[in-house]
Formats: C-alpha cells, structure tokens, sequence
C-alpha cells in the first residue's frame, strides 16, 4: 500500500519525521518497504503569469517566457510550446531540489538567462504526463505559493501490508492503526450530497451466485457533465501518488475512494446497462473483451457482473469495454460490493491477472464498508464533474455481518507476551483499533468491528496490545530445557563424514534437485528403469529445471562443465542431498493416497506405509566427483588427477569394509565401474564416467570419476575396537607373482586372508606389471606380507607361512613365483 | 732420600704434565689449537716443552731413575698422543657434518607439501553453528521429507486450501496433494504429531519457493525452531533468539522483534539484528546498507490452532516457533553479495570456506 503522506494528515495529525514515522510503523505495525518522494522535495513553487511567450531566438526547439511572479518578473527558457501570455503556470524557483535529484540554479540555455522553470504535471508528481507545462485552471493567485492549493512534493511510504490486513489497504485503515500508534484520534470524511438525480430502480439487481456475492449495492449517478472532465487536480496528484493512473473524473474518483476505504468500486455507463445488473457464474465457455484489450474465456467458476444480455464486468477482477465509462457518460451505475475471496483470487490465478481491485477482495473485505464507500464516491461524483446521485440504492445483502465479542484474560495476555499488561492500557489500545471494550473481573471483551475480521480469538487481540505497546518492552528470557537434546547418530555421522570429505579435499556442493530431460538422457538412463523414473514438477520455472533428481550425479557433472568453462582445469567436489523416485502406488489406493496428502488421514489401514500414499521415496544420498587435475603438480609432488582408484580410494574411507564388485551402470566406462557392497547389500557405486556421458556433459578429454552412496550405509568414523599388539619386530617379506591377466587381485587377497594364518598381520599390493619380462597374457603383482606374533618369528616359521601362500595362490590362480 | 725425592719430583711432574695435557686437550675447540697443545707438551724442538725436556734429561739419569722416570714419560706422551688423535679424528668429524649439513640446506621459502583442503558449503557451516548452539541448550534436530503433503505443509499449519496465505509462498506442485516443502514446518507438525510435550527442536534443510531473481533463488536453506512447553512467553523466545544471534554473529549484537504475521504464530514478530559489522553508525555500511538492523527470520508464539491440531492443549502448553535463512545468515557473516552463487557448485566460491 502506497501511503501518500499530505493526503494521510486528512484523516490523522501527527509531527513525525519520516524516519520517525517510518520507525514507528515497522516497529509497531506493518514493515515500511521503502519510501519514494514526488515532486519538489525542497524550495519554492509558485503561481506565475505567462506575459510574454515565444521562440528562443537560438535555438529551435526552446521557447522562452516573461513570467511574472508577483511583483517580479522574470525570464524563463522552456522546451514546452504549451504556455502562453496570460496563462498561470506553476514556477519552480532556483535553489530548489527536485524528486529526481535535480537541483535547479540560475542557468544560461543558448545564451539567454533562465530564472527558475515552469513545471509539468510529472514534475510535481500530480501524474506522469510529461507532455507541457501544467496549465493552472482556476483561482490561482499570482505570487502565491502552489502549496497554498496543492502540496508541490509528497513523500510515499510504501508499507508491506500483512494479508491479515486488507483493512490496511485503505488510507482511512492505515489513518486508524497511526492513530492506535500515537494515541490520537482520526477523522473520516462526511460525505455530502443532494440525492436529486435519476432514480437507480428504472434498473434492476439480481444477484443469482449469493454464495460468491454477500453483498451488492448499485446506485446510480446522472446528470453529469460529458466529454470525459478530468478529475480535481489534487484527486488527480493524490491517485498518481498512491500508484494509480489517473483516467477521467469517474474513474478517478472510484479508485480514490479504492484507495481511501480499500473498497474497491466499478462504474457502468447506464445507458449502456441493458434492463439492469445480474451477478451471476459465468455460462460455460462464455468469453469477454476486457479493458486491457484481451480477450478472456471464463468457466462456470467465475464470477460475472452481467447485464440481462451479456457479461460487462469478471466481478473483482476487470471490466469489459462494453458498458466501460467513456468520454460521453453522463450516466453511471456505481456498484459497490463484497465478492467471496477465495473465489476472486482462484478466478485471478486462473486467469493469470491480478488487478487492484482483484488483490483487496481476495483478502476479503467487510460488507459493512459498501454504505459508506458508496455514499462518498457518489458525494465525490456529485462535487465533480457534478453528477447528482439517486435517491436510494439497490442492495443485496441478506445476511449483515455484525460485530462479534471476543474475551481476553490479562493473565493470558502476559503468559503469551512475557511481560506485564495493563488493563487499562490494554482496553485503550483495543478501543482505538475500532472496538468497543467491556472490562469485568480481570478480563476485557472486545467487540470487533466488522473490519477487522482477523480480530477472531483472544490471541488475535493479545498480538494487537503486544504490538502497539511494543514489542521492547518484552524481557529476554532463557527457558528451562528439561530434555537432554544432541544430534541423534546418524546427524553426528553426517557430520563426521561431510568433515571427512572436506579433510580428504573434496569442497561441498549444494544443488538444486531439479534438472531438464537431458539430465536422465545423458546419462543414459532408461525412463521406466525402476527408480529411474524422475517426478516431475507440475509447474516448473523452466523446462531446465522440471525433473527430480534420481541421483546427485548430473547436479555435480553440471557444477564441473560450469568450472571448466570458467577455467578451472578440474576439481573435486561433493553433495549430500536427497534423490526423489516415484514408487508406483497400487491398485484403488488413490483415495487413501489424496486423504492423506489432502488431509494428512492415514487412511482406513494405519499400516499403509507413507511411502506408498505419497507415492514417493525420498533417499539420502552422499555422491563425489573427481574431475580432471585436480591438483596441478607441485616442485616436489606429481600431479593428482581423476581416477577409478583416486574415486575408489574415497569410498573406501566413507565404507570401511565394503566390497567392489564390478557392474556396470549406462553412465560409467563398463571396465571401470564397481558396485559398492557394505554387509553383503549394494549401497552404491565407483567407477570412472563413460566416455559419452563425459562429452555430453561438456566435459570431454577430461577424466572423471565419481561415486555415489546412501547415506545409512556409509561409516565415516567407525567405532574403535582395542587390538593388542606386542613389542617385538614385525618380519616383513615380498612375494611376487606371476597370474593370468583376467586374475582379480581382490580375489587373491581374499585366499590369503581365507588362509587364517595366526602371523599374518597385514597384506599390501605394492606393484601390478605387465609388459617385457612377463609373459603375454599374464601380469606380475607383488605383495608385501608383515608377519608378527607375540615372540620373536623365526625365519622357518615365516618361511612355512609363505610357503602355504605361494602354493595357495599357484593351487586357486595357477600363480607363479617369480620372487619371494 | 735426596735421590728419592728427585726421583718422586720428575714422576710427579709428568703426571701433572699428562692432567694438563688431557685436559687442554679435551677443551680446545679447533683443530689449529690442538697443534698449540701438542707442541707446548709434545715439541721437540721446543724448549718450553717441559715433558720433552724432561725425556731429553732422562739419558742423564741412572739406569734405575731413568726406568722410572723414562717410563711415566713415556706412558704420558702415548696418552696424550691417543688423546690429540682421538681429538683431531673428532674435529675433523664434525667439520665433515658441518659440510654436508650446511650443502644440505633447502629454500625454506619454497612451498611445503600441499596436503588437500576441501571445504564446507557457507550455509551448512551456518546451519552446524546454528545447530550447535540449540544442540547445547538442549533441543534435538528433526528432520523430514522435501517432498511434502498438501496437509504438512499448508493445511495443518492453519493454512487451509484457499487461504491467501497460501499465495505468499509461491509453490512448486507435484502430483495432486503433493509439494516441494515451502518451509520446514512441516517438520514441526510431524515431530509434534510423534511425540508428547514438552518438545525442543531444531529443524534445518533445504526448502522450495518458485521464485528466481538476484535475490532470490528457487532452493534455499532454512532453519527453524520450535519449544512447547509449560508456561513459554514471547520473552523466551526473544531470549533465545538473541542468545542464539550472539552464538553466531559475536556478543555485541542485539535483537529487536517487529509485528508480523504468520498464519501459524499468533502474535508473529520479525526478528532483526543489529549490524555486527558497523552497529547502525556507517551509512554507508556493506552488510545493513545503512540500516544498522539486520532482518534475521520470522517467529512468534505457536498459533492455538496448530497446538489443537496436533493434539496438544494450548491453555495448558504455549509454544514459540522461529524460522530463518542460512543463506542469508552467511551472506552477511561472510560478506557474499549474490545469493545465486551458493547453488552453482563453483569452485570459486566454495574453495573460499
């Protein structure tokens, strides 16, 4: 809501700076957003009289004047062509600043002396018209200051209104909660008129939707003068201060009491009204030209102000050029009304427009405001362009609202606020929002005035008195927490691990969770796959971004085309983040599945689990990826560059004891691609990127690898277990041999653990070759064995183990020593 | 008797000589200064060497003294020999090792190993502060889905279906009934739909709004709270609040709360806090642009409605209820200016934390 400042001290006086009042409004009301000025923000405007006007003689485009400013006259240079000798023009003089910053002087244009400047209506903020200087039309005294007619500057605060306020989108609301603030009064004004003009009944109302419509008045308006008058010039500055534009002086005048009572209000041309007004559901596939041009199809949902043969108006939404107040009405129904909220907004949602008068009856406006908007837009119209008013109104309103009571007991109001309430403070407070209070044994009862239908419970009034006594005062406390908290094991465990991969160098990534089509395409994978089948957002911001992930991958691999392209010649990085898969519901469990999701009812069997009713698994997944050189070399250390191994070597930390074993996945290279077992279940993958996922994802010539684990499976920091070791030196021996190539070193290491020998403490592979010196198809590995036992080893004992190695190893891989 | 003590006095001499000797053996500290020890003790041809001279005497002696005498003399001189050697093989030791130590030395300048350094996104390190300073008050982390029901996420949190609350939080749909999480209070209702008060817990994660401008983003971080207990005031909210700003943004700052609203708080406040940096005395202040206050999250005291909602009696439980932006939290505390650059995986940026 745009507050004009001077239009604001109508209703309220009050001495604040801006800053002050802007101050006392966020911390007492509503957040101030900003504040704009118009106009002349210092300085001196005033009336002067064109005596002479013509053409700059150097200069084509440029005029100059002799205006007289009372007793002085002086020379002003313009652009304008529109003055002219005896017109009264407003005078910005020099030294004054101007809203848009500029600061006016005494200046030579093209060599001729310039006093000042004559002002256009945008640059004293009465609209945007910028098209000449402003022709002052009326009792203008020469001399004079232009504040003596209207303000020559205003300053807006913009309040970010709450949508439990739509009283506040009125100035008379937002001149109440100022008065509440200060403890003062306001005033509203008293509309006055001679209802002398046509009477409305010669039309007649029916309101056929009364569930969509409370209420609806109509009162007619004839008599006025045609030929599309222009509103008061000070209607006019105060609409185009509040962020309206001004149209004519109907119109005007129906957004000005808009924006003084928030109530919006809609002006027909009544000879246009054909037999009289029915609100009523749009007919199906009935359409309507509205005023922004557009053509729009309503369905049975929408409301439509209507005359007995067409739709004019979607009701609290826009108006359709037929029966549109024109430059020739002289004749006009005004309808004043309450319309449902909900209805209004779904209709402006489905519709896709939003319109003023939309936005405040979505929020649902007070019925008992129609009589007055109604009484002071038909006094307005009756002031100018001098319409005179029917006597009565036609209205529908067959259910009124009335206030309601509601209790407030002071010990409640001090449990919620913390701090100590007067009753008698509280009472006042209450009593300048608008209602009346009743004070008995300790407790007050407010009776709410209609508009404030958020006033509903003694909470809703125990926020009200908090506020406006203000929240300072409110006392720091620390509760008592009775409950040990702390991070649960896993939370701790997420922690440790996402430590662990900083540590080992990877830095964390957050990414959104939702990709384009290509994501699961350039990955290869299958739509329809299990699990592979993204969810996908109804409404998307973009087609780049409709997906749910069904694993962290693509987020990442995007992250590192991004790098490369701004140079980055690799990187590491990891995301723990969730993955989404749709899980198929079954059959006739829709209806359980919307009452749960609609409802939260788990249904008629409690044991269905959530799963199934959302239709939805959401898992949490921790995925690396190693990218290019990721470390670059350094005088002393060789390059670190992506890798299976590099990747491998990751995982290997995150899951103490899990097995690889290779399967293929559409995304990785199929040789170097590993399942990650942890306890005999797959928990993940490793592997290096297939070549064609790596290119698709702008990344080609690099190598990358990656893995990806549920989080449950992953152990970071595993619970230690006392080994015990004694004193004497280990017996270390090197054992190399020659296997067959297809030979899994994983499965050798395997048999020699399966061996169970007592002085076996360690196994470590310290070399795989193949080339010269072995033979084709075979390949060397070489292990290192650490022997310890309590006593010192002899070499026989060692030897004997060995020796059940080797032959072990020949018996299962057909091994071959080549050297122990 | 006079021959005795001759005798005795020459032995005696060269013991006295060969203690000397050792001894300014065992102290010289180079190689040119035990040359000067062996000469004043050992020289032949020096006539101040007193042992030498006392050998070349010993002819003159008588076959007895001269057994005795010759003897002691020699014993000196071969322990001062051995000594001298033993010294000289030492010296030369050590200037070896200080040869090949001193050809050893590195460019101490020249950069250590560079061991990897990996990073933690700026939100998270926010989140884990944030989380640990609740943790240590003594309130458990709950956590739920991002994926959400229409009830969790609207309808149980006082936000019926059509309510225009729901149009303040632009929502990304899914199948009927199903959104992105718009907050994380649904956490709220299903932890209080688990369990009995009191409850004391923290909420973080990533939330959704379909939203995206330079100040906005579609995915952001949130954080909340939520305390029921027996006799819980705007006060302690307040308290907490403002212990919980000193715990992450230093212990000078303040807090204030402004009215607010929320459907599912009732009163609702926002909280602010004041500038860490400048305090409100630089208008030209980076972080509060002038403001001197920060705006921190929303709060309020838990809506009646929501308590019945999950069963619990608000005449004999109150509640208070806080949620804000990580994000936003470390855009101030680490001075980044875009919002948009903590969900691009750049490396540049996240290597900085």
């Amino acid at each position: 809501m745009r507050v004009p400042l001077n239009w604001l001290r109508d209703y309220v006086d009050f001495d604040l700076s801006v800053e002050e009042l802007v101050e006392l409004f966020s911390l007492r009301s509503q957040e101030v957003d900003g504040v704009e000025r118009l106009g002349v923000l210092e300085g001196e405007v005033v009336v002067g009289e064109v005596v002479e006007f013509g053409q700059h003689p150097n200069a084509d485009r440029l005029n100059v004047a002799k205006v007289d400013l009372g007793g002085q006259e002086v020379q002003i240079v313009a652009g304008a062509p529109n003055p002219y000798p005896g017109a009264r023009v407003p005078v910005v003089l020099p030294g004054s600043t101007l809203a848009d910053g500029r600061k006016l002087k005494k200046a030579k244009l093209r060599g001729l002396e310039s006093y000042g400047m004559m002002m256009s209506e945008r640059e004293l903020g009465i609209s945007n018209d910028h098209g000449g200087i402003l022709l002052l039309e009326g009792d203008y005294e020469v001399g004079r200051p232009v504040s003596d007619y209207f303000p020559a500057g205003e300053t807006v605060l913009e309040l970010d209104v709450n949508p439990n306020r739509p009283d506040l989108w009125g100035m008379i609301g937002v001149a109440r909660e100022l008065a509440a603030i200060l403890k003062t009064a306001f005033r509203v004004p008293e509309p006055r008129f001679e209802p002398t003009g046509e009477p409305t009944d010669d039309y007649t109302l029916r309101v056929e939707a009364e569930d969509l419509c409370p209420r609806y008045d109509l009162r007619r308006v004839s008599g006025i003068r045609p030929a599309g008058e222009r509103a008061p010039l000070e209607m006019r500055r105060r609409v185009h201060a509040a962020g309206m534009r001004p149209v004519n002086a109907i119109v005007d005048a129906t957004n000005y009491v808009m924006l003084e009572t928030g109530q919006p209000i809609h002006a027909f041309d009544a000879r246009e009204v054909r037999g009289g007004i029915v609100v009523r559901r749009a007919h199906p596939g009935e359409k309507m030209t509205l005023l922004d041009g557009t053509t729009r199809q309503l369905d049975e949902e929408m409301l439509v102000i209507a005359d007995q043969e067409r739709g004019l108006v979607i009701a609290g939404v826009m108006g359709a050029e037929d029966a549109e107040v024109g430059d020739e009405t002289s004749d006009v129904l005004i309808e004043v009304a309450t319309f449902a909220g909900r209805n209004i907004m779904e209709t402006s949602q489905r519709l896709g427009l939003r319109t003023d008068a939309s936005g405040r009856f979505e929020r649902g406006l007070d019925p008992n405001m129609v009589s007055y908007a109604m009484d002071r837009v038909v006094g307005l119209l009756a002031e100018h362009p001098g319409g005179q008013p029917a006597p009565a109104t036609l209205s529908h309103y067959p259910e009124p609202a009335r206030p309601w009571e509601v209790p407030l007991r002071l010990s409640r109001a001090e449990l919620l606020l913390g701090m100590p309430v007067e009753e008698d403070e509280a009472a006042e407070r209450l009593e300048l929002l608008g209602c009346e209070v009743r004070q008995e044994d300790g407790r007050l009862f407010a009776t709410v005035p209609t508009f404030r239908r958020d006033l509903e419970r003694e909470a809703d009034l125990i926020e009200e008195v908090g506020r406006l006594v203000g929240l300072e005062n409110v006392p720091e406390r620390l509760p008592g927490v009775p409950l040990p908290g702390g991070l649960s094991p896993a939370q701790r465990k997420l922690r440790r691990l996402r430590h662990l991969l900083a540590d080992l160098g990877l830095a964390e990534a957050v990414t959104y969770p939702f990709g384009p089509d290509r994501w699961n395409r350039d990955l290869a994978l299958q739509n329809g796959d299990a699990g592979e089948e993204p969810l996908k957002l109804r409404n998307p911001l973009s087609a780049e971004a409709t997906n749910l992930r069904t694993t962290l991958l693509p987020g990442l691999l995007d992250a590192a085309a991004r790098n490369r392209s701004f140079g980055a010649r690799g990187g590491a990085v990891f995301e723990v983040g969730h993955v989404f898969e749709s899980s198929e519901q079954p059959e006739g469990m829709r209806e359980y599945a919307l009452r749960f999701r609609l409802a939260g009812e788990t249904g008629l069997d409690a044991e269905v689990p959530t799963d199934l009713l959302t239709g939805v698994t959401e898992k949490g997944k921790v995925a690396g990826l190693l990218a290019g050189t990721i470390y670059p070399p350094g005088w002393n250390v060789p390059a670190f560059a992506a890798g299976f191994f590099e990747a491998k070597g990751i995982v290997e930390r995150l899951v103490p004891g899990a097995i690889f074993e290779p399967r293929p996945r559409p995304f990785l290279h199929p040789g170097r691609a590993a399942a990650v077992l942890s306890g005999g279940v797959e928990a993940g993958w490793v592997g290096e990127l297939h070549p064609d996922a790596v290119e698709k994802f702008g990344l080609e010539g690099w190598p990358v690898a990656a893995f990806e684990l549920d989080l449950e499976v992953t152990e970071p920091d595993p619970a230690p277990r006392f080994a015990p070791f004694y004193n004497v030196p280990p017996v270390s021996r090197d054992l190399a041999v020659v296997v067959g190539e297809e030979v899994r070193v994983g499965d050798m290491l395997e048999v020699v653990s399966s061996l169970g020998s007592p002085i076996l403490a360690d196994v470590r592979v310290f070399d795989v070759y193949e080339g010269s010196q072995v033979p084709t198809g075979k390949k060397s590995v070489a292990l290192n064995f650490t022997f310890r036992a309590e006593e010192t080893l002899n070499d026989a004992v060692v030897k004997e183990d060995l020796d059940r190695i080797s032959e072990r190893l020949r018996e299962v891989f057909d091994a071959e020593v080549r050297s122990s | 008797m006079c021959y005795h003590s001759a005798l005795m006095m020459a032995v005696d001499r060269i013991e006295e000589l060969r203690e000397e000797a050792l001894s300014a053996v065992a102290s010289v500290g180079s190689t040119s200064d035990l040359e000067s020890v062996r000469v004043r003790y050992l020289g032949w041809n020096n006539c101040s060497a007193e042992l030498t001279e006392i050998k070349k005497g010993i002819r003159d002696l008588s076959p007895e003294e001269r057994r005795e005498v010759g003897g002691a003399a020699n014993k000196a001189t071969k322990e001062i020999e051995t000594a001298l050697a033993e010294r000289r093989e030492e010296s030369v030791a050590v200037a070896e090792r200080e040869k090949r130590l001193s050809s050893e030395a590195v460019d101490v300048t020249l950069p250590g190993v560079p061991y990897p350094k990996g990073s933690l996104h700026p939100s998270l390190r926010v989140i884990d502060e944030v989380v640990d300073f609740f943790v240590g008050l003594g309130y458990r982390v709950a956590e739920g889905p991002e994926v959400e029901t229409d009830y969790y996420n609207f309808t149980a949190l006082n936000i019926p279906p059509g309510h225009p609350a729901r149009g303040m939080q632009d929502t990304f749909f899914l199948d009927e009934g199903l959104v992105l999480r718009t907050h994380t209070s649904p956490v709220q209702i299903r932890t209080m739909l688990s369990q009995e008060p009191p409850v004391y817990v923290v909420c973080p994660g990533r939330t959704y709004r379909r939203d995206s401008d330079p100040t906005h983003t579609p995915m952001f971080n949130q954080i909340e709270g939520l305390a029921v207990d027996k006799g819980l005031t705007l006060g302690h909210l307040k308290g907490t609040l403002a212990a919980m700003a000193r715990h992450v943004f230093g212990e000078d700052v303040s807090l204030r709360l402004r009215p607010s609203y929320f459907q599912f708080t009732e009163p609702s406040v926002e909280m602010d806090v004041s500038c860490f940096v400048c305090g409100g005395s630089d208008p030209n202040c980076k972080v509060c642009r002038g403001a001197g206050w920060i705006e921190m999250g929303g709060a309020g005291m838990v809506d009646p409605a929501v308590l019945e909602e999950v069963d619990y009696d608000p005449e004999e439980y109150t509640g208070f209820a806080f949620g804000f932006g990580p994000d936003r939290m470390a855009m101030v505390k680490y001075g980044v200016p875009d919002l948009r650059l903590f969900f691009e995986g750049d490396l540049r940026f996240l290597q900085q934390f």
